[in-house]
């Protein structure tokens, strides 16, 4: 065990010392702040929520009658529709305003959306973990050492793991703290607002925005995953940089064209975003949580053996 | 030489095939302790991809590697952990210092302390630029640091695929005086592939020939170089036509060129004073005589058949 760790630090430091990886985390930081900065000049000053709230609500029917209409209506539009409503009514019940993102939390919400990033720089690093060792020539070296091929793969993909969640640490605390010193930390005891089981229900937002991060950290996995057996199946990191890519921006959209045939939901991307199931339409009716999970970890697995197979297997000529 | 019972490599019957094209055809030798084995052959000969194999980078289509007994396919860890080697190019991290390289291929095998990396930088005389990243290494700088990561955890069996290529000539000769000093004192086995023949001379106690992927002889360098047996006699000689019938006539058997007034031959040491009478009793008028060994480029060319070594 103590020697997976060394290898592990082994790892780390060939992702730490070079210079590359810190431009991406100062990136990273760039887009934090900068993303704070056009919050805080946009945002316009709103007191009566109330009346947003009411005419959000007014909206919000008028979009379900409208749908009702249709012939070929989709009976979770209208579930999303209702539960969307109850939320609004609730707020207005209770006094609890919605989040705006130019609060603590909203503003950690809001940035959340920058785990794109995190799996965009995951995925460059991804890319180059086994491939980088055959450009480098110094796979010859690693090779010849007292440690199986497979401990030596196992040890580069736990640092890219690694890697993927220091830097998504590293969003989730950059965006509290830029969220707290632009817009102060008066919103940081306000409940989350969730429709679970037929009913509103007020949960810690700390807990809501781990989730969020959580389930953004899914597609961030498997995206990772998938660079790195490229990487290790074609033993060239500009290749796997290429298609990952290519995939993380045109995967969701080929899955919406395709959405009419029922084969599409076994499709990666249909099942990547896990928050569909909870605020959002499921992709396909009839799909479930528990589906999706079944599917991710089915292309987990291969890509985990494919990964392994052409570590292992194959003889190395670079 | 120091030849102890036990061969630390063993390679018995060793074959490989790349898309039904043999690389390597049947190859079989033994390496003792204390030995500088060297591996001579032209480009794409098959040197590096019996390396490949032996280190266990490339799987054998056939045949078996031992290394202190223990088989490289089977039982990969106890054997590689006796094997220090460089395959091809001493490629480093290059964004890392040599230390910190060293550092990492500490970190995989047991039992190495920073007094034993301490010790091999002074060993191969990079103390003075270990902290430095090794992309402003020098050739000859990342020969040496390839060396010290061979030698970093003392294996039984050094593996080196061109060690002096890139080392000035003070370098050189401090590499080799090392790895004969290690090999012959230590008794590390030391396998070398090189095509710098000169180099191979001096540095090894055998030396195997390789071409198209098959062992074709393995002489000690003494036997090989036939340093004391075997020389190229020249005579300067008038008449060189006359001469030439007289020799012709002695010996049969052997092939004589003449070149202007250069009278040239392959001969045995000893034959060279009963040549010189000869041609003295016949009336020949001898202007010089050379009788030097044949070197190991000629030698191999003659047991290549003139295959151009690169």
């Amino acid at each position: 065990m103590s020697s997976l760790l060394k290898l592990i630090q082994n790892e780390n430091m060939k992702i730490y010392y070079r210079i590359g990886t810190w431009v991406m985390v100062i990136l990273l930081l760039i887009a934090v702040i900068g993303m704070g900065i056009f919050v805080k000049t946009t945002s316009d000053e709103n007191d009566n929520w109330q009346v947003a709230v009411q005419t959000d609500i007014k909206r919000l029917q008028a979009q379900k009658e409208k749908t009702e209409s249709f012939k070929f209506m989709n009976e979770e539009v209208l579930k999303s529709y209702d539960r969307q409503i109850e939320i609004k009514e609730y707020r207005l019940a209770n006094n609890i305003p919605p989040l705006p993102a130019d609060s603590f939390w909203g503003f950690i919400n809001e940035s959340s959306n920058l785990t794109s990033f995190v799996t965009l720089f995951t995925i460059v690093i991804a890319a180059g973990m086994v491939a980088s060792e055959f450009s480098w020539g110094t796979i010859k070296l690693l090779l010849i050492r007292p440690v199986s091929r497979s401990k030596i793969l196992l040890s580069k993909y736990l640092s890219t793991l690694l890697f993927a969640f220091s830097l998504l640490a590293v969003l989730f605390l950059s965006s509290a703290l830029t969220g707290g010193l632009l817009f102060g930390f008066d919103s940081v005891s306000q409940p989350h607002l969730t429709y679970t089981d037929g009913a509103v229900k007020e949960v810690g937002m700390l807990q809501n925005m781990i989730g969020i991060y959580g389930l953004n950290s899914v597609d961030l996995v498997i995206l990772s995953t998938f660079a790195f057996m490229m990487s290790s199946v074609f033993r060239s990191s500009s290749l796997a940089i290429g298609l990952s890519i290519f995939l993380m921006f045109i995967g969701p959209q080929i899955s919406n064209l395709l959405r009419n045939y029922e084969w599409s939901k076994y499709i990666l991307f249909a099942n990547t975003n896990l928050r569909q199931y909870i605020d959002g339409i499921p992709f396909m009716e009839g799909m479930t949580m528990t589906f999706s999970i079944s599917v991710l970890i089915g292309y987990f697995v291969i890509f985990v053996s494919l990964s392994w197979l052409a570590f292992t297997k194959r003889d190395v000529t670079a | 030489m120091m030849r102890k019972n036990e061969p630390i490599v063993q390679i018995k019957n060793l074959s490989k095939k790349i898309n039904n094209k043999t690389i390597i055809d049947d190859l079989s030798f033994e390496l003792f302790p204390g030995e500088v084995y060297g591996f001579l052959g032209p480009n794409g000969a098959g040197k590096t991809t019996t390396i490949r194999m032996m280190v266990g980078l490339m799987e054998a289509t056939k045949g078996q590697v031992f290394i202190k007994g223990q088989s490289i396919q089977k039982d990969f860890k106890n054997a590689i952990a006796e094997v220090g080697g460089i395959v091809e190019n001493p490629e480093m991290y290059k964004f890392l210092s040599g230390y910190k390289n060293l550092v990492h291929y500490s970190r995989m095998v047991k039992g190495v302390s920073k007094e034993r990396i301490d010790q091999v930088v002074q060993l191969v005389g990079l103390e003075n630029r270990i902290h430095e990243k090794v992309k402003n290494y020098s050739l000859g700088m990342r020969q040496r640091l390839g060396l010290a990561q061979a030698l970093l955890h003392s294996p039984s069996l050094l593996i080196l695929d061109e060690p002096t290529n890139g080392l000035d000539p003070s370098g050189i000769h401090e590499i080799r005086n090392y790895l004969r000093k290690i090999a012959h004192e230590d008794g590390v086995s030391v396998l070398v592939s090189s095509h710098l023949l000169s180099e191979m001379e001096m540095m090894c106690d055998r030396i195997a020939i390789i071409q198209n992927g098959k062992l074709i002889d393995v002489q000690t360098v003494d036997d090989f170089v036939g340093r004391d047996l075997q020389v190229k006699g020249r005579f300067t000689v008038v008449p060189v036509d006359k001469a030439k019938t007289i020799l012709e006539t002695a010996y049969q058997d052997k092939k004589i060129e003449v070149k202007e007034d250069i009278i040239a031959l392959d001969i045995e040491k000893e034959d060279v004073p009963a040549v010189v009478s000869l041609l003295v009793k016949n009336d020949i008028r001898i202007y010089s005589v050379q009788a030097n060994a044949m070197t190991l480029e000629e030698k191999f060319l003659e047991v290549t058949g003139g295959n151009q070594i690169v």
